[in-house]
């Protein structure tokens, strides 16, 4: 599996630095935090320097159904042509569906994008509703429209649903049985899994989601669609155990889940989180101040990378990003070579047994931060067992 | 419901062409003759019509039989693939034996055994033999989806090993093809079982509204168990003392010991692409026909 940067605001040298040192393979720009002309600039660049590189755009189609809430917080997203707030009962209409599709497209056909992203809506309670028949209209129709544009990219269908909706396993598999079967198939899909608000870390590490979102992966890929998983980060991991291409992961909580709360208002007053330090073994952040502390006694947190030198010292606010991606890259990369998921869960379960070890070293002299403790490795597990089940594997 | 067998002497003086004629099989509403007309060997069939007024018959049934004859002869002329049986010399004629009714037509005769007798044989085939007989049900059902139709009937019993270098095995007896296009032929669905051969329903056709959903992923689940039933020797699932129940409810829950476990010597591709077609579910069949049926050929 390849890992990918999840853009958002604040770009920096970030995505630079991640392809210049090799952590990242692409870069999927996010339409709220960058404007047209810009985006353009940056897709250029980054062709010129690193034609290797992916390059995406998603159009975050998806927030155009909150559009017309007067306290949205659009960012650039409204500069888009393509761009304008819908009610749900308008996109019932197909020949609407096919217009907005035709606007997204027609907007990517003419950027020197790698791989074109479709746009949908977010499914946010159930696959059976009025939403889920939406957004399959909008995937049924993406390769048709798309094949307008002569263009040689592949095109992904976005498939962005709410952990609510996805925890549903009956109406999961009629979904993917109606997905899996497309008259004409788009290449492949970016799958976007919504928590009610990107603090609520345990909407997304639960065991029913971390399963469903396998099975997507898996059934996916089974059916030869290539499959990109956005804001996906430390799940990476487990997506790629099944099939999943590309993960994606970004420099702010909010590129780390995704959320619709990211267009909310943003209130104001927080102060910047204390830098953190992603540690393969423990399959989570610690704080750089637990990281000091705990490096002596129980020195397998550490992952013994590149970037481990910046954390010496408190590191600077821009290492973090590339801390976590170059840790990622290296834990994605323990799969890369073997299509045998039984053999890829059997390692993911043997890394979670590790990190529960070290937890328990841990955890006999040191109290950790909430974030930072062994809370996320249960419903891995659990995760895990229930994929399996569901697949029967 | 059953019906009187028409001997071959009855049928001779219907067809007065035929040089010789040989009873095979009977099963269900149907009869399988060999004909022979100047040297032309061919499957004669015939398909019991009832009759509206008999006991437990009512107009639907007789409308439903007919047209599902209608249906597979419709079929059998459209597909092209060398792994479908081809219709024969004799266009669909309505017929009279003794008092009963039939729609009688000809095949092609196929010289072979059928998988079943095969199976009965009791000799592994080779990594050789599963992947052609694989391809030809793929490439059967492939051809069947590009008309909007399902086999629904992918069964041992209903291929024959023919052995020809462009010509390994052919499917066979479409009687309860399904489409996908058409007008849905089956009434009273509420109140019937799914048509087709118990032990090679796949799961979905168990559930009530199967009709809705249905689609050629169901063929791949049938073909899967006939091919791990040729190469292991056994029904993944189905055991000789089981009754119904305890089948139908085996399909549902219980997954299926991997090929693996009774055929190491099979290559991991073939073993991987038969455990996953007998998935429950069936998004997790893989559906990319023309990629499954690359994969195969280009290991070949």
């Amino acid at each position: 599996m390849k890992l990918f940067a999840q853009h958002g605001y604040g770009e920096g040298d970030k995505v630079n630095n991640g392809l210049k040192d090799g952590l990242i393979s692409g870069v999927i720009y996010g339409a709220k935090d960058i404007n047209p002309d810009r985006l353009e600039t940056r897709l250029e660049e980054i062709k010129r320097d690193f034609p290797d590189a992916g390059r995406l755009f998603d159009p975050q189609y998806f927030v155009s159904l909150i559009g017309n809430d007067p306290n949205i917080k659009l960012g650039k997203l409204d500069e888009y042509p393509f761009f304008k707030a819908r009610r749900r009962g308008q996109l019932e209409a197909n020949n609407l569906v096919a217009e907005e599709i035709r606007k997204v497209l027609e907007f990517q056909a003419a950027l020197p994008v790698t791989d074109i992203i479709a746009p949908n809506i977010l499914i946010s309670r159930s696959f059976d509703s009025v939403e889920a028949v939406i957004s399959k209209s909008f995937i049924r129709q993406t390769r048709k429209i798309f094949d307008e544009f002569k263009v040689k990219q592949p095109v992904f269908a976005t498939l962005a649903i709410s952990r609510e909706a996805l925890i549903d396993t009956t109406e999961l598999e009629s979904f993917l049985n109606d997905i899996t079967l497309l008259d004409s198939p788009p290449d492949g899909f970016y799958l976007l899994i919504a928590a009610r608000d990107v603090e609520a870390r345990y909407d997304i590490f639960n065991a029913d989601v971390i399963a469903a979102w396998m099975l997507l992966n898996y059934s996916l890929k089974i059916n030869g669609f290539k499959v990109i998983n956005g804001y996906s980060d430390i799940l990476s991991l487990f997506l790629g155990a099944v099939g999943g291409d590309i993960g994606c992961t970004g420099w702010w909580s909010n590129l780390r889940t995704f959320s619709l709360d990211r267009f909310a208002p943003e209130t104001t007053g927080g102060r910047l989180p204390v830098q953190r330090y992603l540690s393969i073994n423990l399959m989570n952040r610690i704080t750089f101040y637990e990281l000091n502390a705990l490096r002596r006694i129980v020195p397998q947190i550490v992952n013994g990378l590149a970037k481990d030198k910046a954390y010496e010292n408190e590191p600077e606010r821009t290492v973090e990003i590339l801390q976590t991606w170059e840790a990622l890259s290296s834990m994605l990369e323990s799969m890369a070579h073997n299509n045998n998921v039984s053999k890829n869960l059997n390692k993911c379960a043997d890394a979670i047994k590790l990190a529960e070890e070290l937890y328990r070293e841990i955890k006999f002299g040191y109290r950790l931060d909430p974030k930072s403790d062994d809370s996320h490795l249960e419903p891995l597990q659990e995760g895990i067992n229930l994929f399996k089940k569901m697949a029967e594997i | 419901m059953r019906f009187n067998l028409p001997t071959e002497e009855q049928v001779r003086q219907i067809f007065t062409q035929f040089d010789e004629i040989k009873f095979l099989k009977e099963g269900g509403f149907k009869a399988v003759y060999k004909v022979s007309t100047k040297g032309n060997i061919e499957a004669f069939k015939i398909v019991f019509i009832p009759v509206y007024g008999q006991a437990e018959i009512t107009t639907e049934v007789r409308k439903e039989s007919l047209a599902r004859v209608k249906r597979e002869i419709k079929i059998l002329n459209d597909c092209k693939s060398p792994e479908i049986v081809k219709l024969g010399t004799i266009q669909p004629t309505n017929v009279i034996f003794g008092e009963q009714e039939f729609v009688a037509y000809t095949e092609e005769y196929l010289s072979g055994n059928n998988l079943r007798e095969l199976i009965k044989e009791k000799i592994m085939p080779s990594e050789h033999e599963v992947r052609l007989l694989l391809l030809s049900l793929l490439k059967a059902i492939r051809e069947f989806w590009s008309l909007g139709v399902i086999h629904r009937d992918i069964k041992p019993e209903n291929i024959i090993k023919l052995g020809l270098p462009e010509r390994n095995y052919v499917l066979i007896d479409l009687g309860i093809a399904f489409s996908v296009i058409d007008t849905p032929l089956t009434f009273d669905t509420l109140h019937r079982m799914p048509p087709g051969t118990f032990r090679y329903l796949a799961p979905e056709m168990l559930q009530p509204n199967f009709r809705e959903s249905i689609d050629f992923r169901s063929d791949l689940y049938a073909a899967a168990v006939t091919v791990y039933e040729y190469a292991a020797g056994q029904h993944p699932l189905a055991k000789n003392e089981d009754d119904l129940i305890t089948t139908l409810s085996r399909i549902i829950k219980e997954t299926p010991k991997s090929l693996r476990e009774f055929r190491d010597d099979l290559s991991t591709l073939i073993i991987q692409i038969i455990d996953q077609m007998l998935k429950k579910i069936p998004a997790l069949r893989p559906s990319n026909l023309n990629m499954l049926i690359k994969n195969i050929e280009d290991t070949i």
